[in-house]
């Protein structure tokens, strides 16, 4: 008699592979089957589906909508000028939901893709006003501050052994920094010297929050988490 | 199927059905923790050989086929779209009645599953109720065993995949059945269990089996049926959480304690159909009038079930729940408008109705060949609502009766309470091992 040690049914002889689970009934060392075929298992196909229909889908109505831009703009103005900006925000948006169907509980190809989607847009954006002077010495240093800010969250995130005010705490200090690196690279590119005020006010008002908010995690609530809290 | 010289299309031709009056309460409110889902389990004496199954499950489905069905979204209502599919026969997970794909194409709204000597069905309510599912059942395994090569001589009260179906078998009974009545009275909100809810996956079950006969011994010895005897325990058990509660304080809301019993209607009324065709009653004790003795409550579940389980007083819930769906205004309202009005009653009004459930499908009998190669049967019944928290079904079988709790909460004090009062009643109780699919 022929046991599948996975499933336990009997099998043909002349059965290669359990036809539920696919584990060769003859290999002992396969611990684990090739393929499964568990109830649960239709479901998550279904979730896959259903986000590939929504990128199909939106895919459709935003190269639509970029036609629709251009055909127009073509026929009313003088040649591609605007539509050129309507064209790259439609590819931008498109590009921001397809890292959200496609990294789905992947939260660093995410916000991976969502800096290099920024990048993209800002340079298109500079690239088709024509002078080309904001990309560089704005338009990368600020994006790439706001993907430090997040990253910086995002580890904390991972590494916290309780998650709970403290995370929110981090996201504080990472806005205040952000608002700092902001505010220098700005001054940088308009005044050509550095001179932090509002950005340093903003993270004198957000540091000691984030400070009674480390206190009530570590101190009075430990271990109280955030869904939890805030759920409605 | 030809009356006055007109030729009325079987479902088959026309290659769909509508939903009876009970399944268009599911899709608006199925969730993957509430599933709607319930699954029948037999505990075969030698291991399962898959291929027999296979071709069992390919035939039975050919039997049945108003069973191969997925579920189909029209402007105003949703209907079963026939697409001749066998079910997909699939490994038995830890956790059962799983969520089916309900929105995903040409998906069926059965399974069967297999692991080890366990073959097990698991329907969405969708389809049909505890009683109909139990058919399609006792047929597969009827045709599995003699396929598996087992001499199988009688086949009494089970549908032999040669016979052909009737019409009858897909009628909607609460609409054949319907005329106008007057509504029932309006019940007083029951009170709920107030245990915290589990983390998701929240579904937990214990499963306990004791002697058929000696649950019917203590409810003959307290002169009621084992339905109205477990019935009796199961509020006594709640009662006592109930006074727990107030004696620490806790703020209660309602305060009637009533459990939901399904009754099978095809017993009261000449109809075979396969699909839905349940109605309830809902005995109670009224904790507002003091607190109840084991016999007190065992005398008023009795008197309750006798008077209400009368077909004229059923007939008031069905008159009331079709009538709804006949009215004019509700069946030109476009589907998604019907889906947030019927969840939002449901999560509104009908689990604030009972404190609890309890479905026993009774004793089943098989011929006796095909009793001595099942060891038992088991029922899982569809995960509870939030409100409910604990649901709980029964089926007897070979003297065995099996019992099947289904909890979403951290607490299993209301299992333990019955448990506990039908042992100390002088059952004998086994907790049977949850994990026993881990086939070593």
């Amino acid at each position: 008699m022929k046991l599948c040690t996975n499933c336990g049914v009997e099998l043909e002889e002349s059965l290669k592979q359990c036809p539920l689970c696919g584990k060769n009934p003859d290999d002992k060392e396969q611990d684990k089957p090739e393929t499964m075929n568990y109830p649960s298992d239709i479901i998550n196909l279904h979730k896959k589906e259903i986000r590939r229909h929504i990128w199909e889908l939106s895919g459709i109505i935003a190269f639509s909508g970029m036609a629709v831009c251009t055909i127009v703009d073509l026929v009313i103005g003088e040649g591609v000028k605007w539509s050129l900006f309507a064209d790259a925000s439609i590819i931008s948006a498109w590009a921001f939901l397809t890292f959200i169907l496609l990294s789905f509980r992947k939260s660093w190809l995410m916000i991976s893709g969502f800096a290099v989607t920024i990048l993209l847009m800002l340079l298109m954006f500079d690239l088709i006003s024509g002078k080309s002077s904001w990309f560089i010495p704005v338009g990368l240093p600020v994006t790439l501050s706001a993907f430090l800010a997040v990253s910086l969250s995002l580890i904390m995130n991972q590494f916290a052994r309780f998650k709970g005010f403290n995370i929110l705490a981090i996201i504080f200090v990472s806005i205040a920094g952000f608002c700092i690196l902001t505010e220098i690279i700005i001054d940088k590119y308009i005044y050509g010297h550095i001179d932090v005020k509002w950005s340093l006010i903003a993270a004198v008002s957000i540091l000691p929050i984030s400070l009674v908010l480390l206190f009530v995690h570590y101190r009075m609530k430990k271990g109280n988490k955030l869904d939890s809290y805030f759920h409605i | 199927m030809e009356g006055k010289g007109i030729k009325t299309k079987t479902f088959q031709e026309r290659g769909w059905l509508k939903l009876d009056n009970c399944a268009k309460l599911f899709p608006a409110i199925t969730s993957e923790e509430l599933t709607s889902v319930f699954r029948l389990t037999a505990y075969m004496k030698e291991p399962v050989t898959y291929s027999f199954l296979k071709e069992a499950v390919e035939i039975t489905a050919g039997r049945f086929p108003y069973f191969s069905v997925s579920l189909g979204n029209g402007l105003f209502w949703h209907f079963l779209d026939y697409n001749e599919r066998p079910p997909r026969i699939m490994v038995e997970e830890d956790i059962p009645c799983t969520a089916f794909a309900l929105k995903r194409k040409n998906e069926l709204l059965y399974r069967v599953l297999v692991k080890s000597n366990r073959i097990s069905v698991e329907f969405i309510h969708i389809l049909t109720d505890g009683a109909g599912a139990f058919e399609y059942f006792k047929s597969l395994l009827y045709t599995y065993l003699r396929l598996s090569g087992y001499q199988i001589s009688s086949s009494e009260g089970i549908i032999v995949p040669e016979s052909s179906f009737s019409e009858e078998e897909v009628a909607d009974g609460y609409n054949k059945f319907f005329r106008k009545l007057p509504p029932p009275e309006k019940l007083a909100r029951a009170w709920h269990l107030p245990f915290s809810l589990n983390k998701k996956p929240r579904l937990k079950v214990i499963r306990a089996e004791m002697k058929a006969e000696d649950l019917l011994k203590v409810a003959r010895n307290n002169k009621v049926s084992v339905t109205e005897y477990i019935v009796s325990v199961y509020l006594f058990s709640l009662q006592k959480i109930y006074l727990e509660e107030k004696e620490k304080g806790h703020i209660q809301k309602g305060h009637v304690l009533r459990t939901e019993v399904p009754v099978n209607m095809r017993n009261k009324l000449p109809i075979k159909t396969m699909r839905n065709f349940s109605l309830f009653i809902l005995p109670e004790v009224d904790m507002r009038l003091g607190i109840y003795t084991f016999e007190e409550i065992v005398r008023l579940v009795h008197l309750f079930i006798q008077a209400k389980s009368d077909i004229k007083q059923i007939a008031r819930f069905l008159s009331s729940n079709v009538s709804h769906e006949k009215q004019l205004i509700i069946r030109i309202l476009p589907l998604f408008i019907k889906r947030m009005v019927i969840s939002a009653v449901y999560r509104g009004l009908g689990s604030k109705r009972f404190s609890g459930i309890i479905t026993n499908l009774g004793t089943v009998k098989l011929p006796d060949e095909m009793q001595e190669l099942i060891e038992s049967l088991e029922i899982v019944p569809p995960p509870p609502n939030s409100k409910v928290k604990v649901s709980c079904a029964i089926v007897s079988f070979n003297d065995k009766l099996r019992i099947s709790f289904c909890n979403i909460t951290q607490s299993n004090e209301l299992e333990r309470n019955i448990l506990k009062h039908l042992s100390d009643s002088g059952v004998h109780i086994k907790i049977l091992n949850n994990n026993q699919m881990n086939v070593s």
